[in-house]
């Protein structure tokens, strides 16, 4: 059975029908075809598939699509500016953070709704952000440095 | 792919409890943490569910409200806002603490305190201090609305007393006289993102040396989260020494075996549980080292 909804994602105004029962992780995946959002755990422990919904980090596999009827929706395909990465993205780029890339889109949404609260986290309050998203083969110290570094520190 | 439902979504809760009433097969969702997995999974919970009744656009149901002698918190209200809550922070310290180690922060903008207790799991973070605070919960349905201890309403592991066409709408927290102190303490494996092995919340109250009240509540280490009733007779009118608080600690480590019998983890857990209460308490009576 679908659904009407409408919300902002990545800036733009969508308007689509979605099964109730679909996951909003495979409603982007899958309908959407932004592929950039990963399924890792399913249940919420590995952070793989971390979006921002209304300003907030949040698992895409522990929410309906139906849930963001309203909502203003950010993807990882939404960081980049002007057709170019983002300062965020360049960091991990520079600073070695990613390596096989997986959970690299669930961390730098982490990170990115770190900073649109706090603009110059400290060390901890980024491992506080980021303490849901697993990360096993980069190390997190490269991910924390490029995270400090694209808050112009 | 999940089985087939609808999402309703009421926008206030008598429209909630009307749509619940005379549905068995509806269940309400809230942050979402536990059912989408459930139902993810193919979890037999959710065999019957042909309707999910989403309480996320219901204002009062997300509210935290503070009046001179309480704090009245929406039952689906997300972690995040209990843990950023000024109120809350200031007169339930160890609710907020608790709270702010509950699963990750993308868990926490999601997930509900009255998720956390219908669900009841044995691991469930806020419960204990919920608990030592002698939180009440206020139950609606169409036609009743009652309010009830919290520890009451717990059952037994996954389930409560609440019945298929209620809803939980509010936690109500009493304020405390001054004098009163607590602390709240988490073990997981790790440190982030754990599910709990053992959680304590101590809360108590020491005049002229004297132990006059103290709550115990352990979460994890027993089936559900609950209060140390016999270990609380004990301790209230003992001097507040080291002994006392001993004496207390491993009396504790027996209450816990009557209640879940001897396990696997028991030779690690046992010792740990009662050096982390002895801890605990001898904070609360003699501060931070």
């Amino acid at each position: 059975m679908k659904k009407h909804i409408k919300f902002l994602l990545n800036g733009r105004e969508m308007a689509c029908e979605v099964e109730q029962n679909k996951r909003l992780l495979d409603f982007l995946r899958e309908d959407l075809q932004l592929t950039g959002t990963k399924e890792g755990c399913s249940v919420g422990e590995c952070g793989a598939c971390t979006i921002i919904v209304d300003k907030l980090a949040v698992n895409s596999c522990l929410m309906l699509a139906v849930q963001v009827d309203g909502a203003e929706v950010m993807t990882v395909e939404g960081l980049m500016e002007n057709g170019e990465l983002s300062k965020m993205q360049q960091q991990f780029i520079d600073k070695g953070a990613i390596q096989c890339g997986f959970c690299t889109p669930g961390m730098m949404m982490s990170a990115y709704a770190l900073i649109m609260h706090n603009p110059d986290p400290s060390v901890e309050e980024i491992k506080t952000a980021i303490a849901g998203n697993l990360c096993r083969c980069t190390g997190y110290k490269q991910i924390i440095e490029a995270v400090s570094c694209s808050c112009g520190k | 792919m999940i089985a087939q439902f609808e999402v309703l979504a009421p926008k206030t809760i008598q429209e909630a409890l009307q749509l619940i009433s005379g549905n068995p097969r509806a269940k309400i969702l809230a942050g979402g943490t536990d059912v989408i997995t459930g139902f993810h999974q193919g979890s037999s919970r959710f065999i019957d569910t042909t309707t999910l009744i989403d309480i996320n656009h219901i204002p009062e149901m997300h509210a935290i409200t503070e009046t001179d002698s309480h704090i009245v918190i929406g039952a689906g209200t997300p972690f995040t806002h209990i843990v950023e809550n000024p109120g809350v922070i200031k007169y339930f310290p160890l609710l907020a603490e608790s709270c702010s180690v509950i699963g990750s922060l993308q868990i926490r903008n999601r997930a509900t305190i009255g998720g956390n207790f219908i669900n009841n799991a044995p691991c469930a973070d806020s419960v204990p201090a919920l608990l030592v605070y002698e939180a009440k919960i206020r139950i609606q349905s169409a036609i009743s609305d009652r309010e009830m201890p919290l520890a009451d309403f717990l059952v037994k592991p996954y389930k409560t007393q609440l019945k298929p066409d209620e809803i939980v709408t509010e936690v109500i927290l009493t304020k405390f006289d001054d004098g009163y102190k607590g602390n709240f303490y988490k073990l997981g494996r790790r440190r982030g993102v754990a599910i709990s092995r053992l959680t304590i919340a101590v809360f108590g109250k020491v005049e002229n040396d004297i132990i006059t009240d103290i709550r115990i509540a352990s979460g994890a280490v027993t089936p559900i989260g609950m209060r140390i009733a016999e270990l609380e007779q004990k301790l209230i009118g003992k001097p507040a020494n080291d002994d006392s608080l001993k004496e207390a600690a491993i009396e504790l480590g027996k209450i816990i075996l009557e209640k879940t019998g001897i396990r696997w983890s028991a030779p690690y857990k046992l010792p740990v549980m009662q050096q982390v209460c002895y801890q605990q308490l001898h904070t609360l009576v003699f501060g931070k080292e």
